[in-house]
């Protein structure tokens, strides 16, 4: 029993001691996205695409000449959960983190744990204006924002003649925010909306709200929130006799919407999405490893990953305060999803978003 | 006040309810014979649609082209026996040890599984949203109009197949040797047992039907909605406030529970707003639990002396 006690005492102590020995081997970064819970299939999509940045990182013989380790963290989509993983990842030793999806968890985690840490942190999917605007020196995105995209969704309803609009949210940071941008800005273009409510994000059954969507008659439902919900939506609408085409944001963007909505359903609907090259070569790996089309933010967490390493590089040593005044200093950096170059606070001016329309099961570039 | 609206907002939850009054009806039963809230319940829910759905996928893959109603037909008796056998494995593998255990030990059993089950699930099928084949759905999804109600085929398929499920049970409770055998057993287990009837075998069977009912309700779900690894947390959840609300033990107690609450969640959403859906639903069971314990229709209790 003693000498078993003994060679547990050994063990542990040599792994304490060869802990800053493995640091100092492999650079290590982060992804946290939630990996379980009702938004597991988008946090898979966003660490895949980070996956295969630091696969092709190694297969071309690492950054600094060292070996890049991935640290994923599962937020669940949970804000507890976020704060917790973010404290796992700060404490693994990642110079820096791609995530989160959810702009609930992106705002707390990059100035409650990250920042003090110093670790950088590039969301590829939290469009919510607040990230960016709080003088953080270690936020960034790939992604654009949402008072943009509310904007250029509202203008494009306006000029495709939509009149009256009835505006539906999942309560969360990003769907809300999204839908009290486009709500502001299609008032502010002359067009009125009927009415504006919330769903439960996560539900299945959504008649009872859309029935009452039915009885104001809108032109057009607009939905801020992701494509599970969205695609129920869209398909459930049918069910109640609603016809009025629906609209979303970003996060409505993946080919499963379609699906959950059925062909018939989503024929027509308008999403706004950053205009991409999708049968790039990023497409063709992408399916090629894990056998399914890139996710909506598969693409801006390969971007978001490759730009931190490439910051690494510069930065020519993997210190955390190094690489977030490497990552601020990114210009011209092509990426799969464009031309990235960051501004001040940590977004990319010029960020542009198009219009999308589901043609025969597809999504299709309109705009 | 639009009728149309109304009547709309009524079959809305009379769908969703019929689906929870099916799982409802497991919980009410093994709590009946058992006094056990089986917490894995809302997972035989959830594999039983995954069921329906391998059913019907395959099906499709091996070309075999079913007519629509008779490829249902198949999907629903695997799905329902394919529940059956985990219901009573379930129950063969981490209840029956436990039965002379104190009754917390059950209940954190049953969560226990309940884990274990949707992991499972989680790890064989993945994480994504699935629908059932576009063909099965398409062809449920139109439907007529009566006045300002929009009636879907589904939400009659729905409805009438529940009613018809329901009125089965009805009859096999109420009129077979072994619905009588399950009466005796809920009532007292001790005399049942010296009366000849054996307790295992009516609690495996309590189980099964249960878990069969719970499929069907799967399939109806899966046929309108999407599934996913998760589903049988929340609709378990939903389906226990309803056997709670007709008055857990209680068979006819469970089918009106489960109508009630889909009726009042549709138009607590459809009326104030659906942020309040889940409130309204947990608000019930709060108000149930305090001022009427013994549900609606009232807990059958026998006295034991």
């Amino acid at each position: 029993m003693r000498q078993f006690i003994a060679a547990i005492l050994a063990t542990v102590t040599s792994v304490s001691l060869a802990v800053p020995v493995l640091a100092a081997d492999a650079i290590k970064i982060g992804v946290a996205s939630p990996i379980t819970g009702a938004l597991a299939k988008m946090g898979a999509d966003i660490r895949n695409g980070a996956e295969l940045a630091v696969q092709e990182a190694n297969a071309r013989g690492g950054v600094l000449g060292k070996k890049v380790e991935l640290v994923v963290g599962d937020d669940k989509g949970d804000p507890r959960e976020g704060i917790t993983v973010a404290n796992k990842l700060v404490q693994s030793g990642v110079v820096g983190v791609v995530g989160h999806l959810n702009s609930g968890i992106s705002i707390p985690t990059s100035k409650e744990v990250y920042a003090p840490a110093k670790v950088t942190m590039i969301s590829p999917a939290s469009t919510n204006p607040e990230l960016t605007q709080r003088g953080l020196k270690n936020v960034f995105r790939t992604i654009g924002r949402d008072d943009q995209q509310g904007k250029d969704a509202a203008e494009y309803a306006m000029k495709a003649g939509f009149k009256t609009v009835v505006v539906l949210h999942n309560k969360n940071a990003y769907g809300q925010g999204l839908a009290e941008v486009f709500k502001a800005n299609f008032e502010r273009l002359g067009g009125k909306v009927l009415m504006l409510d919330g769903i439960q994000t996560g539900d299945k059954d959504f008649t009872p709200v859309l029935t009452r969507v039915r009885a104001k008659g809108p032109d057009l439902v607009f939905f801020g929130g992701e494509y599970q919900d969205g695609g129920l939506l869209v398909g459930q609408a049918r069910k109640v006799g609603l016809k009025a085409p629906f609209m979303g944001g970003d996060g409505l963007f993946d080919p499963l919407f379609i699906k959950l909505a059925g062909k018939k359903a989503s024929e027509g609907a308008i999403v706004t999405f950053p205009p991409f090259d999708r049968a790039g070569s990023f497409a063709t790996t992408y399916k090629a490893k894990y056998g399914s089309e890139p996710g909506a933010y598969s693409g801006y967490s390969y971007d978001a990953a490759r730009v931190l390493l490439d910051a690494v590089k510069r930065a020519g040593k993997a210190d955390r305060a190094a690489v977030m005044a490497q990552v601020s200093r990114t210009k011209g950096f092509k990426g799969v999803t464009g031309t990235i170059t960051f501004n001040g606070q940590g977004d990319q001016p010029g960020f542009k978003f198009g219009i999308w329309k589901v043609q025969s099961g597809n999504f299709e570039l309109v705009k | 006040m639009d009728w149309g609206i109304l009547g709309q907002q009524i079959l809305n939850g009379l769908t969703i309810g019929s689906m929870y009054a099916l799982i409802a009806l497991g919980y009410t039963m093994v709590y009946g014979i058992l006094q056990l809230i089986n917490f894995a319940h809302g997972e035989v829910f959830m594999i039983g649609s995954f069921l329906g759905l391998g059913t019907l996928a395959l099906l499709d893959a091996a070309h075999v082209n079913l007519p629509i109603p008779l490829a249902l037909l198949v999907a629903f008796v695997v799905a329902m026996a394919g529940a059956a056998l985990l219901g009573m494995a379930i129950e063969r593998v981490a209840y029956r040890p436990l039965r002379a255990s104190p009754r917390l030990a059950l209940l954190i059993t049953a969560l226990g599984l309940s884990i274990v089950l949707q992991n499972a699930v989680m790890l064989i099928v993945g994480t994504e949203d699935r629908t059932y084949p576009e063909a099965y759905t398409e062809a449920l999804i139109d439907g007529f109009d009566i006045g300002a109600i929009h009636i879907s085929y589904q939400q009659i398929f729905t409805l009438g197949l529940a009613l018809v499920l329901m009125t089965l049970l009805t009859i096999l409770v109420q009129k077979t040797r072994m619905g009588k055998a399950m009466r005796a057993t809920a009532q007292d287990p001790m005399t049942a047992g010296l009366m000849g009837i054996e307790a295992n075998r009516v609690i495996a069977y309590t189980f099964a039907i249960g878990s069969a009912l719970a499929a069907a309700g799967g399939i109806l779900f899966g046929l309108t909605y999407s599934i996913n690894f998760f589903i049988g947390y929340q609709a378990g959840l939903k389906a226990f406030i309803a056997a709670v609300l007709g008055g857990i033990g209680n068979i006819p107690g469970a089918m009106v529970g489960g109508l009630v609450l889909g009726v009042v969640e549709a138009l607590g959403a459809g009326y104030v707003s659906g942020t309040w859906k889940d409130v309204i639903a947990f608000g019930i069971l709060v108000v149930v639990l305090i001022f009427r314990p013994s549900g609606l229709l009232g807990e059958r209790v026998a006295e034991k002396v």
